[in-house]
């Protein structure tokens, strides 16, 4: 610590307004979320609402099932966890074992479909939905579950299992045990942060997503949070405080979760470090 | 220290010994071995298939039929191409699109880069900066798009309400087709969380004996930057640019949607909200995969071009080890 002391006040004050300046919308998401419905809009910056309409919470629940969307959410995003935890770490743990001509290839291959713009992909997806009976059911919001969810949580899988040492797994591999026992035994207990980060931005993933229930779900009975704030906004595309109430009620679940798995991937033992 | 004992490996929480013993190809790579490594891929590589690949080859196919979703699809050759090409409104979301990726990508990296710069080192507080840096992008895009649509509103928005009460003059924002696609590339360079990340691990990638030994030659901060930094940090710039590209044909998709549905007067027209429009709204499947198809060409040009680029350096093997 041999620098100037101003330079440690210039670090301060540039790295505290920029995280004030990327935190400003949810702040002004809460507190215009908290504004009385129907009083005349502002004329300069308000923080705090006078008075406080915590009412608008119950209200828009009263004005759609954004309860039932919420539980159809959280189911969704229950079934896609454990389902990518499962699919990602096995490929990770394949990829990690194979000869490296093959993992090159994988990894590469990997890499290549995250470079897939999805976009381009919709209708054909929505088509094959329909052949395969998905459509308007979980399952078509719940089919990337099925390859990982995403290649990026299988590279992450396999990067923690690859630095692992290779003599945990060739102990394992002499004393007889399958791949199945080796993943489950050896490989998960030792990369529970990678399980830890994975989960959530599974989680964030499906909890968020919006494209998917809007193109393959008909039936309102099966719509997800995200809709419900789609619908809210057609109801009353001016109604800000109600508005933002069901956005800090879909937000807040997201920012809970990425605050208990933050230090996996930005403290110093970063999960991405080597 | 290496004590992996048959019976007490899964005891062991850390391994202390990685030293490589190459083992013999009987035991790691025998058959039943090998077909069980290929049963645990095999989900991934069936849903990338099932998912990706099946859905990119009916793209290509129904690009060149006639298909409503009521009748059967009819084989057309190029006409859905000539129809999309003399569609004035698919001109106008080529701009667009163009214009926000351009805008867009390099904003969103140079301010990953410049924000992992500031915040790499291990400093008091860094962790609470980097984790506020980070919290626009766990936002769900709804809700990011209802936020935004208040914060840019022209009356009583903040952003407004602090230029008119500097003085300065205050944009219709959404409402005006010189400011409507601006919005859109503001909001994305506050969710730029991922760079970010890949940012930071990229730097602490650099080993610190290059800038040791750039102290010892006294090379100031910015011939640091630049001679040593910059060029190892490249590949995951590289790579980062790539999938911005790619990624902002998608992720523009929900925020249009919410906020204008286009307008005003085209302006936020872009690739994925036309393509949507023309697939789900009017069922015209053909031109819509042809469109699809142009979208996906010119990703597969760009990540072939990334590929090359990457194997020609020997970045591959590297970056992922």
């Amino acid at each position: 610590m041999n620098k100037p002391a101003w330079q440690t006040w210039l670090y301060h004050a540039v790295s505290l307004a920029l995280t004030l300046l990327f935190i400003l919308p949810l702040i002004w998401m809460v507190s215009t979320s908290l504004r009385q419905p129907g009083l005349p809009p502002p004329r300069t910056i308000e923080w705090l609402p006078q008075p406080l309409a915590f009412s608008n919470y119950p209200t828009i629940f009263n004005m759609l099932p954004l309860g039932w969307y919420a539980l159809n959410s959280l189911i969704v995003a229950a079934l896609a966890i454990p389902i990518t935890l499962t699919t990602a770490s096995w490929a990770g743990l394949a990829l990690s074992q194979l000869r490296s001509a093959w993992r090159g290839r994988f990894i590469m291959l990997s890499i290549g479909l995250l470079l897939v713009p999805i976009t381009a992909l919709w209708l054909t997806r929505f088509i094959l939905f329909k052949w395969l009976g998905l459509l308007n059911t979980f399952g078509s919001l719940l089919a990337p579950a099925l390859m990982g969810s995403s290649p990026l949580f299988v590279l992450l899988f396999y990067r923690a299992f690859r630095r692992m040492s290779p003599e945990l797994f060739e102990a394992a591999r002499l004393e007889g045990a399958t791949a199945l026992r080796l993943w489950w035994e050896v490989a998960l207990p030792l990369a529970r942060s990678t399980i830890a980060a994975v989960a959530v931005l599974t989680f964030l993933l499906y909890w968020s997503d919006f494209i998917s229930p809007l193109l393959y779900l008909k039936s309102p009975s099966l719509y997800t949070l995200p809709v419900g704030l789609r619908q809210l906004e057609q109801m009353d595309k001016t109604n800000w405080p109600l508005l933002l109430a069901a956005s800090v009620v879909m937000t807040a679940p997201a920012v809970g979760m990425f605050l208990m798995i933050q230090h996996y991937f930005l403290g110093e033992e970063s999960l991405l470090e080597r | 220290m290496c004590d992996a004992g048959p019976s007490a490996y899964w005891l062991t929480r850390r391994p202390s010994c990685k030293v490589n013993v190459a083992s013999p190809p009987s035991s790691r790579f025998n058959l039943s071995y090998r077909v069980e490594l290929s049963l645990l891929l095999s989900p991934y590589v069936l849903g990338a298939l099932l998912l990706i690949g099946a859905p990119a080859v009916l793209t290509t196919v129904l690009a060149f039929m006639f298909y409503d979703a009521l009748s059967r699809p009819v084989w057309v050759g190029w006409a859905n191409f000539y129809e999309i090409f003399a569609d004035p409104q698919f001109a106008i979301a080529r701009l667009n699109t163009l214009y926000y990726i351009g805008l867009a990508v390099p904003a969103r990296v140079l301010g990953a880069l410049g924000l992992a710069l500031l915040l790499n080192a291990p400093r008091r507080g860094a962790g609470f900066y980097r984790a506020g840096i980070y919290l626009p992008t766990v936002i769900p895009d709804t809700a990011y798009a209802l936020v935004f649509m208040w914060i840019f509103n022209p009356l009583y928005g903040p952003v407004n309400l602090t230029l008119k009460a500097l003085g300065l003059p205050t944009p219709g924002w959404l409402a005006d087709t010189e400011t409507a696609k601006l919005v859109f590339v503001i909001m994305g360079t506050f969710q730029i969380g991922e760079g970010f990340v890949v940012l930071l691990t990229g730097l602490r990638n650099i080993p610190r004996d290059y800038y040791d030994s750039a102290a010892v030659d006294g090379g100031n901060a910015w011939q640091v930057f630049r001679y040593i930094t910059l060029p190892l940090l490249s590949p995951w710039l590289i790579l980062l640019t790539f999938r911005d590209v790619i990624l902002s044909f998608q992720n523009i998709f929900t925020p249009v949607f919410m906020m204008t549905g286009g307008g005003p007067y085209y302006s936020t027209l872009f690739l994925p909200l036309l393509i949507y429009e023309e697939a789900f709204d009017r069922f015209h499947f053909g031109p819509a995969s042809a469109m699809m198809l142009i979208m996906f060409i010119a990703a597969a040009s760009l990540i072939g071009i990334l590929l090359v680029l990457f194997e020609e350096a020997g970045y591959v093997e590297e970056s992922h080890e």
